[in-house]
């Protein structure tokens, strides 16, 4: 199976999609010719030419309530935003417009659009351009909220999306642009709503998305040779949610731990938490859940004070050791 | 403000723009019912039937009636929440209309909307929206499609005074102007925002010249005369549809009501209030030209005020005889 | 109005009882008065009669129900009536005539559990929430909440007040129920003495689940055995026991024994047994230590006027502790008769509840097994029982110039409840026995 990029499998997923159906275009700033700050769209702009590669001024709210107008009339389009902080300038058009119109609307309107945006720390962006939200966009019902971390997840899940008549957020890692993994050559899609376990074990079990899902599996993977037996669980879409399988792997290990960059306060981790603690997982927790998140600060610019802002490997590491010791 | 060179009279107008006398009646149909819906949605206000509070429009009824007579009746429309007008000139099914203004579960959103989310897709009414300015940037992806699409119609993006301030205003124009969609932009400047008079808060008036920092061509003229904003609108729809880029129509209009339901109207007189009311009223000013003209008598005229009383009570009794939404149901309509 | 029969309380902290046979079935005629089943108390069976003439309609329950008391079981219909009857007057006063007829119970509301008055009265005194403590049955008995309060006495955490919760996390909890484990009989390894899975796990090995390979016949627990188990494990776990053995040597018991049998013969009274003696002797013993004849009950402590010594006895179904009242005012020969009926009654099945009831110190004789001395869990709500072991003949010293004889000597263990009874009274009754033992001329003075 070859091999490639995830930003390759994002523009593998676009490119074909927008080969098959006229109906979906890309809107965004600088996605032509520079190919799109992280060179997602590089080389669309001549195949599809400047009518579906729509390149923009710096206008983020209406960049996003353009393509609600493209959706409402049955448009399938898919907007950038170059760093997904700057999805606080829409938070209009993205929470009172596309994420309310099929509910206000009674059903009669549908808004098909899917919004993609870079997110994540460890590039020295600092503050600015540097934050996970989606915990912000997954308390606004009517959105969906997809956060891929390996290549094959990425490419079928964008199609999903593209497909999927609801306003989807799609949340990219930038870290993990460059990496490398095996993708499909045939056309598949992946559904929401389907956790993927992205390694297997009995001692604990450990809930994570984006980049922190190849942190916990390296840990996971040194673990091993000692005789702690990890298993990491991606949800792979934060909305919709696949409890099924997070409660049936707290119910097989017993013990919980939910590793994500976002900041502790409010952070989806205590969604996990609740959930579990309120499900008949509950009867089988050995040990209190627990939770490693980004610090709730901004993330800072200097590089030693940005690793410390979010969980690194030898957090992720140190916590699982304290869990399977029973520290807590 | 833009006038003819010489004071035309109404009955060359009406000749000059080649209207005839069913739809100058039509028209006057529909200012009729606009102004009775918005006296009867305050009256079941007053009542304590509506729950929520609402933005009513009379006063404003000639630009709603101008527009809709001027473009054609597929054309799409991005509204406000002070769109009753609108929407009833886009030949709204009143009933339904009604219905969603109680909250009910026969209403145009299943009474999920009420008052300032009304929307009907299947004419193309693309929904009012609650939020100053929202649905402006909605405007330039409607363009787009159309143009993606290769269809005829145009969008008419209405808003009013106070959304010109909102940023979304300026990176809308700016992108309809660049990219030249087909858009009609109507500024449908009431004087006021909330409270605050258009004149405080904006640097330069009129507002429609800002159109011209985008390249647009614009116009500002008296949104409570009927057939100047049927002209003008209908000239620009025209070139827009031709595929010259959009326009900016401001018309200066006036509402009588307060902002919302509480708004005690301090901030301006009522002296200026019952000015508009009378003088500078559009239906008077209409109904006066119709008679003085002969076009129609009093009676006529009567007949048509009466029906329009009539319909706006039915659908009230329609209304009310619909049930609520079933309670088990909230959840749904969240996810297509 | 048809007549209900009811489920009769005879024992005043009795909740249910048993159905044994029923004599009539429905549809039989029957008189005021006659025998309509049997059913099984705690102590023993009992007969319920009809409450009326007429038809016996309407039986709600089958042999082998556990039925709680006041609860109608059946009705007699008069001509004329029909059950009919009884729905449209339940209906609209108490529960339908299909779901017992509680009288009078408290609801717990948890599970639809309820608890018998006496339930909750000592769940409040023992500062337990009544909602916590489990039972087998459909009522929550005094035993059961007992049974629980015992199980939290003791707790590994500090910092955690007696009879309050104990740190365990959901899954030790969730196994130790399933492996029917009490959680404070573990030891947790967790922080803040957590229990963990794997205390429960480590416990489980080495408990009470049996290797599921093995076969078994299966002995259902109900009624006396049921009971009994209840009975004992309370006692066990809630009476504070302490156990003193002291021997007696019974040559002139023997003596006496064989004297007064030999009499018996030409008076035509019954065989004298050693236990009969022994029952006699202890009465006397216990007119000197009243604090052995007594009870703990919630206003303090009883010392009982009267003396009824219980004589456990074995039966094929389990034990009966048959009761000779006022022993102390009994002869040799009278208690011996009194015991002779007794047994034979017991053997029978025809104990009677009043020849159970009431008793204030029992005896216990494992001495015809050859046991030679062992220690018996007390009676509730007695304080102490005494254990007889087997007469042996050994060596023994027998005057202060170490002369050394063959005696028959006995091994008597006391056990007592150390809330009431220390150690030197205990002891102090013993001596006073083993005296009137060796020197039962004592009796008369």
């Amino acid at each position: 199976m070859p091999e490639i990029t995830y930003a390759e499998a994002i523009r593998s997923a676009l490119w074909e999609e927008m080969k098959q159906d006229e109906r979906v275009f890309i809107i965004g700033e600088d996605i032509g010719v520079y190919g799109g700050a992280f060179g997602v769209t590089t080389g669309m702009l001549k195949e599809f030419g400047e009518k579906r590669i729509i390149e923009t001024p710096i206008s983020e709210p209406s960049i996003i309530g353009a393509a609600i107008g493209a959706a409402l009339l049955g448009m399938r389009p898919v907007a950038e935003i170059m760093f997904m902080d700057f999805i606080l300038l829409t938070l209009d058009q993205i929470g009172n417009q596309a994420a309310k119109m099929h509910y206000m609307f009674g059903g009669k309107a549908t808004v098909p659009l899917v919004i993609r945006m870079p997110s994540g720390s460890g590039t020295g962006a600092a503050a600015q351009h540097s934050q996970s939200l989606e915990t912000l966009l997954m308390h606004l019902p009517g959105l969906k909220v997809v956060t891929p971390s390996t290549p094959y997840d990425a490419k079928g899940l964008l199609k999903t999306a593209i497909h999927d008549p609801n306003p989807v957020c799609f949340v990219e890692h930038k870290l993990l642009y460059k990496m490398k993994g095996e993708v499909p050559e045939e056309d598949y899609q992946i559904p929401f709503g389907v956790a993927d376990v992205k390694r297997a074990g009995k001692d604990l079990t450990i809930v994570t998305n984006g980049v922190m899902v190849h942190k916990s599996l390296a840990v996971a993977n040194r673990l091993e040779a000692e005789g702690i037996d990890v298993e990491i669980i991606d949800p792979r879409t934060m909305v919709p949610l696949d409890t099924e399988t997070i409660i049936n792997s707290v119910m097989k290990t017993g013990k919980l731990l939910v590793v994500h960059e976002a900041c502790e306060t409010a952070g989806w981790a205590g969604e996990i938490m609740a959930i579990i603690s309120s499900s008949r997982a509950f009867d089988y927790l050995d040990a209190p859940m627990r939770r490693l998140t980004g610090k709730n600060i901004p993330i800072p610019y200097n590089r030693v004070l940005e690793a410390a802002a979010v969980p690194q490997e030898e957090d992720i590491e140190r916590e699982i050791r304290a869990i399977v010791r029973g520290d807590y | 403000m833009e006038k003819n060179n010489k004071e035309e009279l109404f009955i060359e107008k009406v000749e000059r723009l080649n209207l005839q006398k069913e739809e100058l009646l039509e028209m006057f149909r529909k200012l009729c019912t606009i102004r009775e819906f918005e006296l009867m949605a305050d009256k079941l206000y007053a009542l304590g039937k509506v729950h929520g509070t609402m933005h009513l429009s009379a006063g404003q009824e000639a630009v709603a009636v101008g527009i809709r007579h001027a473009t054609h009746i597929d054309d799409y429309l991005i509204n406000h929440h002070r769109g009753h007008g609108h929407f009833i000139s886009k030949n709204a099914d009143l009933n339904l209309m009604m219905a969603e203004f109680l909250g009910k579960e026969a209403g145009y959103c299943k009474g999920r909307g009420g008052s300032m989310h009304i929307a009907d897709f299947s004419s193309n009414n693309l929904g009012a929206n609650g939020i100053v300015g929202g649905g402006i940037p909605h405007s330039l992806g409607v363009g787009l499609a159309l143009q993606m699409q290769k269809r005829d119609q145009i969008c008419i993006s209405i808003f009013g005074d106070g959304a010109s301030n909102e940023g979304v205003f300026h990176e809308t124009l700016n992108m309809a102007g660049l990219w030249k969609l087909p858009i009609l932009f109507i500024c449908e400047n009431n004087q006021y925002g909330m409270s605050m008079d258009i004149k405080r808060v904006s640097a330069k008036l009129p507002i429609a010249q800002r159109a011209e920092a985008y390249d647009i061509p614009w116009h500002y003229i008296d949104g409570n005369d009927l057939l100047t904003v049927y002209e003008t609108v209908k000239n620009a729809a025209e070139n827009i549809r031709a595929g010259e880029g959009p326009t900016l129509i401001e018309t200066q209009t006036y509402r009588y009501f307060g902002h919302s339901k509480s708004d005690r109207n301090l901030y301006r007189s009522k002296d200026e209030i019952n000015e508009w009311r009378s003088v500078k009223d559009p239906i008077i000013r209409f109904k006066n030209n119709l008679l003085d003209n002969n076009i129609f008598s009093a009676q006529e005229l009567e007949v048509i005020e009466q029906e329009a009383l009539t319909v706006i009570e039915s659908a009230v009794d329609f209304a009310n005889a619909s049930p609520d939404p079933d309670a088990s149901t909230v959840k749904e309509y969240v996810y297509a | 109005m048809p007549t209900p029969v009811i489920m009769p309380k005879v024992d005043m902290d009795q909740v249910e009882s048993t159905i044994i046979s029923w004599e009539k079935a429905e549809g039989d005629h029957v008189k005021f008065d006659e025998t309509l089943l049997t059913v099984e108390t705690d102590k023993v069976a009992i007969e319920v009669n009809s409450p009326g003439d007429g038809i016996l309609s309407g039986i709600l329950f089958n042999e082998g129900d556990v039925v709680p008391v006041a609860t109608i079981i059946a009705y007699i219909l008069k001509p004329g009536e029909s059950l009919s009857d009884v729905e449209n007057a339940s209906a609209s006063k108490h529960d339908k005539a299909t779901k017992p007829v509680q009288e009078p119970v408290s609801t717990v509301e948890e599970k639809g559990k309820q608890a018998s008055p006496i339930a909750v009265k000592v769940a409040k005194e023992l500062n337990v929430d009544i909602r916590d403590v489990p039972s087998s049955n459909r009522i929550v008995s005094r035993e059961d909440v007992e049974a629980y309060a015992a199980t939290l006495v003791e707790t590994s955490v500090p910092g955690f007040g007696p009879g309050s919760k104990i740190a365990a996390t959901p899954a030790a909890r969730r196994v130790s129920k399933e492996k029917n484990i009490a959680l404070e009989s573990l030891k947790g390894t967790g922080p803040f003495g957590r229990i963990q899975l794997k205390d429960v796990a480590q416990t489980a090995h080495s408990s009470t689940e049996p290797d599921a390979a093995l076969q078994a016949e299966i002995v259902q627990m109900t009624g006396k055995r049921a009971h009994i188990a209840r009975k004992m494990q309370s006692s066990f776990q809630t009476v504070p026991h302490i156990f003193e053995t002291i021997e007696a040597d019974m040559t002139r018991l023997e003596e006496l024994r064989v004297r007064i049998n030999e009499n018996s013969i030409s008076n035509g009274t019954s065989k004298v047994s050693l236990t009969a003696i022994l029952v006699r002797l202890v009465a006397w013993a216990l007119e000197r230590n009243k604090y052995l004849n007594a009870s703990l009950l919630d206003d303090g402590i009883h010392l009982w006027k009267e003396i009824n010594i219980g004589v456990a006895t074995t039966l094929d179904d389990g034990l009966i502790v048959p009761v000779i009242h006022n022993a102390n005012h009994l002869s040799y020969s009278e208690t011996a008769l009194r015991l002779n009926e007794l047994s034979q009654k017991a053997r029978q099945g025809k104990i009677e509840l009043s020849e159970v009831q009431r008793g204030t110190f029992t005896i216990s004789n494992l001495g015809m097994y050859g046991i030679t001395q062992f220690n018996a869990i007390i009676n509730p709500p007695e304080v102490a029982i005494l254990a007889v072991g087997a007469s042996v003949r050994k060596p023994v010293v027998i005057d202060q110039h170490d002369n050394i004889s063959v005696r028959p000597i006995v091994k008597f263990t006391l056990s007592a409840d150390h809330r009431v009874i220390d150690g030197v009274v205990a002891a102090k009754f013993l001596a006073d026995l083993v005296k009137v033992i060796e020197h039962p001329e004592i009796l008369y003075e």
